[in-house]
């Protein structure tokens, strides 16, 4: 067993604060990550689950958030023309007051909400994945609508079978969601029907954004490719995979969870730089005197560097377990409350790699003070 | 530097030889605004198979002596002739390669690894000088055995008295084959029992091994161990006495380790 490595598990006590610190400052950044993500997630969740091949939004749109005031209805049907369209669905929703039917005693809840119409075919191209067949019965019901756990305090509904209303109309809670978290706006779902009865169906002229289902989702990019090379202007399409993507860069980009994201991963390491580096520096220091006996003894500067270098890696090796096990529990205890976190690989990456960089680092600053001392003042 | 330590073993032969020789000496510290001087051109020799210790009170200047002679801080004026080498003229990396091959360090402290084993800690030193596991393991064994510790090379130092984690650091020092041994108020923790064992360890360092012994220390019960002693107070040498003869070469050629 290496010297640094015997350290570490002898001293381990010493070396622990700094592994907690770098655990929780990369639970902090990580955790944030996850829960900024996952929310940006289930804001685009409809279209990432979505079985649709190729989204077509209106010539201007950079994204699904802003994506101008949608297209005229003719392109529904112009998208037939191209032989591989297999079926062609709009995204169609509106908004608007709800109000619960309160428990005797206790004050109504009223809220701005915003309505999301799917088909109710199993095989339809509004009908998100990972819906199941108990939600489409449920919704075939008139009237009936499905609202994520995440919203049910915010609506007013305890539970399954409560009644409210939209626009003074009253609706039905037959089903409860999860993973469709809607942090700004509650959004209840409804069948296309529902939606007609609300009185919120689009009848004009334009609609809203389009899904298509083509015969070989393989195909997409070049069926998105003859699309637009035929749009004349009149419209964009776009590859799912493509959409998800424009979403969350504007997503992270436009709103202020890209900047409350960065801000507070940069907290997370600054916390991390600062703990770390200073406890890791007290817990080599504590043994800066051996040290100096080992460069008394003729071992060259550059390998003591590459003790605490070695010792530095070991102690982020250990706190970057400890975050993945934080991370983990934090993780789960989401999931149960409804929040979905999302970890994307990069950023997890990035993180292990900072928080492995800054134990190295603070093991090779604490080092330099072996080199600046003169060694007989360590050697007493 | 391509003597191999394990080589040129106990230099019987050298016995009586010139080790190390400081001419002119002198280094100065800032403090605060004003500088202390601390050696004042101090001459300094000493001799294979010699016990040399240098006594003195605290702020004589007796372990910057020693830390200047031994290559671990620069002097601002003077020269150092270390086993036929200038010293301070070496580059930084081929002054740790002569301390790495040449010196032994014993020190008041101990400087012992907590996490390690007796046997960790002597083998940590041999495998930087190139040893392979199994080599360093050994002379590690032959030293600890030298100073009385074979039975316990698998203790850490926390489970260790003062006097036996003082001969795992000799035993640190002398596994390396030094032939020069530098120690600095090496007794100074110890009780004297054990204070005995560790000059008399010390003693056999120079007349078995020929190594040349140079001690810094104030403990008078070590004066009567010394073949020399040279008296410093205010960066200056005092009194300059061979308390023995000059050393013989002798008749065993027995090294201390390694045999």
């Amino acid at each position: 067993m290496s010297l640094a490595l015997a350290t570490l598990l002898y001293e381990w006590r010493r070396y622990l604060a700094a592994i907690i610190a770098l655990a929780f400052s990369g639970l902090l950044v990580l955790a944030q990550v996850g829960m900024f993500t996952g929310i940006g997630k289930a804001f685009t969740a409809t279209i990432d689950r979505s079985p649709a091949d190729i989204m077509v939004l209106g010539p201007k749109a950079e994204s699904l958030m802003n994506g101008g005031n949608g297209l005229p209805r003719r392109v529904m049907a112009q998208m037939y023309m191209h032989p591989e369209v297999v079926e062609v669905a709009d995204l169609d929703g509106g908004g608007g007051m709800w109000s619960n039917d309160p428990p005797p005693g206790k004050k109504r809840v009223r809220e701005w909400i915003q309505t999301s119409a799917v088909d109710t075919r199993s095989d339809a191209v509004t009908w998100p994945r990972d819906y199941n067949e108990n939600i489409r019965v449920a919704l075939l019901e008139p009237y009936s609508v499905a609202i994520d756990r995440t919203g049910m305090a915010k609506l007013g509904i305890q539970k399954l079978g409560d009644r409210a209303s939209i626009n003074g109309k009253t609706v039905y809670i037959r089903y409860i969601l999860d993973g469709y978290p809607n942090m700004m706006q509650p959004t209840v779902v409804v069948s296309r029907d529902t939606l007609r009865l609300l009185g919120q169906a689009s009848t004009g002229s334009r609609v809203g954004p389009l899904m298509v289902r083509i015969k070989d989702p393989a195909r997409a990019e070049a069926v998105r490719d003859q699309l637009n090379a035929t749009s004349d202007k009149a419209y964009r399409a776009w590859t799912r995979a493509e959409l998800s993507e424009a979403n969350d860069g504007a997503m992270m980009k436009e709103s202020f969870i890209g900047i409350m994201l960065g801000f507070s991963v940069f907290l997370g390491l600054l916390i991390g730089v600062g703990i770390t580096s200073q406890t890791l520096r007290g817990a080599i220091l504590a043994n800066i005197k051996e040290f100096a006996s080992l460069r008394a003894l003729g071992v060259s500067m550059g390998s003591l560097r590459m003790i605490v270098i070695e010792l530095g890696f070991w102690t982020g090796v250990a706190g970057l377990a400890a975050t993945a096990v934080l991370v983990g529990v934090v993780a789960q205890l989401a999931k149960m409350g409804g929040l979905p976190m999302s970890f994307p690989i990069p950023m997890v990456i990035a993180s292990a790699g900072f928080l492995m960089l800054i134990a190295i680092a603070s093991g090779l600053l604490a080092l330099g003070i072996l080199k600046k001392s003169q060694p007989a003042d360590l050697l007493r | 530097m391509s003597q191999s330590p394990h080589l040129l073993t106990p230099g019987q032969s050298s016995m009586g030889k010139t080790a190390i020789v400081a001419k002119g000496l002198q280094k100065r510290f800032k403090t605060g605004r004003t500088y202390i001087e601390v050696l004042k051109s101090v001459d300094f020799d000493a001799l294979h198979g010699d016990v040399t210790m240098v006594m003195g009170p605290s702020g004589s200047g007796k372990s910057t002596l020693v830390a200047c002679l031994s290559g671990l801080l620069r002097p601002d004026e003077g020269r150092v002739k270390a086993m036929d080498q200038d010293l301070w003229s070496l580059p930084s990396g081929r002054i740790d390669k002569f301390r790495l091959d040449n010196c032994g360090f014993i020190f008041q402290g101990f400087n012992l690894f907590p996490a390690l084993t007796a046997l960790q800690q002597v083998t940590t030193v041999l495998k930087y000088q190139g040893y392979d596991v199994a080599e360093a393991r050994r002379m590690a064994m032959v030293a600890l055995d030298e100073v009385g510790l074979g039975h316990r090379v698998n203790q850490r130092p926390s489970e260790l008295s003062g006097g036996e984690k003082q001969r795992v650091a000799i035993a640190r020092a002398l596994a390396k084959q030094p032939r020069l041994l530098f120690a600095d108020e090496p007794t100074s923790a110890l009780d004297g029992e054990n204070g005995q064992i560790v000059t008399r360890l010390l003693q056999r360092a120079a007349k078995e091994h020929g190594a040349a012994v140079i001690c810094v220390t104030h403990d008078h019960r070590m004066e009567s161990f010394a073949d020399r002693v040279i008296h410093i107070e205010d960066g200056r040498i005092l009194d300059d006495r061979r308390v023995t003869s000059q050393p013989a070469p002798a008749a065993a050629d027995r090294p201390l380790i390694g045999a």
